[in-house]
């Protein structure tokens, strides 16, 4: 155990600051975690701008995209605590690498696992953020039991007819290629029934209609299937082994965002520390104490983050990590309610020219809201925690 | 940030483990509540050789501590390991089962001029202690035979680990360390209660899963009840934050980093809440089973309660992480 990194992961750092240095745009710092994507058209509906879209390219053509992968995959065949330290340093300055994390951090991961050669091909696009994806997995009717959606494709031969709907899919009103978890055999088990298949947006029979979210904003949307025609090749891996798929892209997904996650926790502790000093606190030790409280649970959640990845660079399983998700978004929540109660009866004023950091705790906490929900609900989290983590019998 | 163990530790927590699992059972824990001298062998046999342990990085410490506090193993070698921690500072060594007195009433471990020192742990199964006089800017070292101290008793939570106040009235003053020096002989008390704490919330975690796994009602094994999975869950995540906030501070400690006080509270008042609320959660999951005398979680219970308190309780560590993280603006 030691805390110094090697003289190589410190180079490796440098090198990675003055690259943000040179290229990060202003739009890309702008503590993107307590804000959410601001990018949105007149009607509160997710836009991709002009500097999201150069940014994510200059991190491949970089090779800071995602740095464990080849130079041709966007990367620099980073080590994974290099990646640890790369993830953790754009989260600490609050830089985000893209507005759609779905093609980079799912889609092409499993199209890298599964895909056969032409859908590899997709990868290095997706990472690069010149297509843009999104995922079709949740349903109205297949939530947390994501493994009963009924959304079916049926084998025509040569092509599949796809009929059915979507919903909370992050990203389709900007996305030109989907994801798409569907049922292809109805009678088997509903773990070994599902296949997946990449599904173009433009084509005939699919509707996307915008989710407006609680904070006024839409960034997910119900997509419907009405007979819409998929070609063949477009089935990813075996069918009806679509489950094992789904499972990969899950875990791809959880992946680094802890790393995220803490590194929002932490900024937010410091952010209170200053706005309990500038309305004159420092001496309530209620307050003070129910600070302290919460920066110890940041710090011990990033200590927790560490321990589980050297437990996994060491090849043993990591129940740290399982955690993480949980307590993070949580802690989250904790913490911006505690922004927001700090103002008071303001509390309850969103208006940027009166509120507290032109209500930024306000939105921050409304956006956090979507933590315990999405991925995974907090209560899915713990039954799996409690099952996979601590052995306990199935309910 | 590395938290990878070296072959090293791996051993000594491997070693650690096999010692425990072999040479302290529940039966001496239960016969060491009725009288302290049945552990006596354990130290003699074992642990003497293991206060090598005391100069040691405390990431190294920190692991055999877990393993210990995991036994509940009975017995002065927590007091010995402080006792060595607060000799060391002085370049002076204990001889034989030593303790420290340090704190006034409220039982901090702020060097200060009162008579009796409280809180003292083992002192009557010493032979010497380390007292700890002066002030927290100037303290005070010097090493005393028991027999020449005045020492009594009070009824307490947790006899498996005795604590005494302590008249040290007319002794000799001692050598004047540094305030640093002192932090130092802090900073290493508190991760080393703090991982003790670890390994009473491991075990007390670790028996109520086996228990829930096992116990049947209704037809069916009562860890199957999602309000108990769930209930044992956020006792898991607790500990296991805990457990990662004393490794690092034991870093911390070891590189003598800047923010090692930050490090240093939140190990404590992480390791004291989560250690409690194992305890809580396990009594609960294990039922009337577990509120007999006879079962032997109150053991454990009591030395999560009484483990938390000493030097200290995690609301104290809130307080003092608070006046750390606050400071320099209370100072304005």
């Amino acid at each position: 155990m030691k805390l110094a990194f090697s003289t190589e992961d410190e180079v490796f750092l440098e090198e990675l600051l003055s690259f943000l240095e040179q290229h990060c745009p202003p739009e890309a710092r702008a503590t993107r975690d307590m804000i959410g994507s601001d990018d949105v058209d007149a009607q509160g509906i997710m836009i991709i701008p002009a500097w999201a879209k150069q940014w994510q390219a200059t991190l491949f053509d970089h090779g800071w995209m995602i740095p464990s992968y080849p130079g041709e995959l966007g990367g620099r065949d980073a080590t994974p605590t290099q990646t640890l330290l790369y993830l953790e340093a754009l989260a600490q300055r609050g830089i985000c690498r893209s507005l759609h994390f779905g093609g980079y951090a799912i889609v092409a991961p499993s199209l890298l696992e599964f895909g056969n050669t032409q859908q590899k091909a997709l990868a290095p696009a997706a990472i690069r953020g010149d297509t843009v994806w999104c995922i079709g997995m949740s349903e109205p009717g297949a939530g947390s039991d994501l493994a009963a959606l009924s959304t079916r494709a049926e084998d025509r031969g040569d092509h599949f007819v796809v009929d059915g709907q979507k919903v909370w899919t992050s990203y389709a009103m900007v996305a030109s290629k989907c994801f798409c978890y569907v049922r292809t055999d109805r009678d088997a088990p509903k773990h070994r029934g599902i296949s997946l298949l990449i599904i173009d947006m433009n084509s005939p029979g699919l509707v996307v209609r915008p989710l407006r979210h609680i904070t006024g904003q839409a960034e997910f949307a119900e997509v419907f299937f009405d007979q819409v025609k998929v070609p063949r090749e477009n089935l990813v891996g075996e069918m009806n082994e679509g489950w094992r798929i789904t499972m990969g892209s899950l875990a791809h997904e959880r992946g680094g965002l802890w790393v995220e996650g803490v590194a929002g926790c932490l900024r937010a502790v410091d952010d209170i520390i200053v706005m309990v000093k500038r309305m004159g606190l420092q001496r309530d030790v209620g307050i003070t104490t129910r600070v302290a409280r919460l920066y110890s649970q940041a710090r011990s959640l990033r200590a927790m983050g560490w321990k589980g990845f050297a437990s996994f660079a060491q090849g043993s399983s990591a129940p740290e990590h399982s955690y993480m998700k949980v307590a993070m978004s949580e802690l989250q929540q904790t913490l911006y309610e505690l922004g927001m109660d700090l103002q008071g009866c303001g509390l309850a004023i969103t208006d940027p020219t009166v509120a507290q950091e032109e209500g930024r705790w306000q939105k921050a906490f409304f956006n956090s809201l979507a933590a315990t929900i999405g991925g995974g609900t907090s209560e899915i989290q713990r039954n799996v925690i409690a099952q996979q983590v601590l052995g306990l019998p199935k309910g | 940030m590395d938290f990878s163990l070296t072959d090293e530790q791996r051993i000594i927590q491997q070693t650690a483990r096999a010692l425990f699992s072999s040479e302290c059972p529940l039966a001496l824990v239960r016969a060491a509540w009725e009288n302290p001298e049945v552990a006596r062998p354990l130290w003699d046999d074992y642990l003497v050789d293991w206060l090598e342990l005391s100069v040691q990085p405390l990431a190294d410490i920190s692991l055999f501590m877990e393993e210990y506090g995991r036994a509940l193993a009975p017995g002065v070698y927590f007091a010995s390991l402080l006792a060595a921690y607060a000799a060391g500072s002085v370049g002076e060594q204990a001889s034989g089962p030593a303790t420290v007195a340090v704190a006034a009433g409220n039982g901090y471990w702020i060097p200060n001029e009162e008579p009796t020192k409280h809180f003292v742990p083992c002192a009557a199964q010493v032979q010497q202690v380390v007292v700890v006089s002066g002030s927290q800017e100037a303290p005070r070292i010097s090493i005393i035979s028991t027999e020449q101290l005045g020492i009594h008793e009070v009824d307490q939570m947790d006899r498996l680990r005795p604590q005494y106040r302590v008249k040290v009235k007319g002794i000799d003053r001692g050598t004047e360390i540094s305030a640093q020096a002192w932090q130092q002989v802090v900073h290493r008390a508190l991760v080393t209660a703090s991982a003790e704490l670890v390994g009473v919330g491991r075990y007390l975690l670790d028996s109520a899963v086996a228990y829930a796994k096992e116990r049947q009602q209704f037809g069916r094994p009562i860890g199957s009840f999602q309000g108990l999975q769930w209930k044992l869950v956020d006792a898991a995540l607790e500990l296991e934050r805990a457990a990662a906030s004393v490794a690092y501070a034991a870093m911390c400690v070891d590189d003598n980093v800047v923010e090692v006080a930050h490090a240093v509270h939140s190990a404590k008042l992480e390791a004291g809440s989560a250690a409690r609320r194992c305890a809580r959660t396990s009594l609960q999951v294990h039922g009337g089973i577990g509120y007999t005398w006879e079962h032997g979680l109150h053991y454990w219970l009591r030395r999560a309660y009484a483990g938390d308190a000493f030097m200290g309780p995690s609301e104290y560590h809130a307080r003092c992480l608070a006046d750390v993280l606050f400071a320099a603006w209370r100072a304005q």
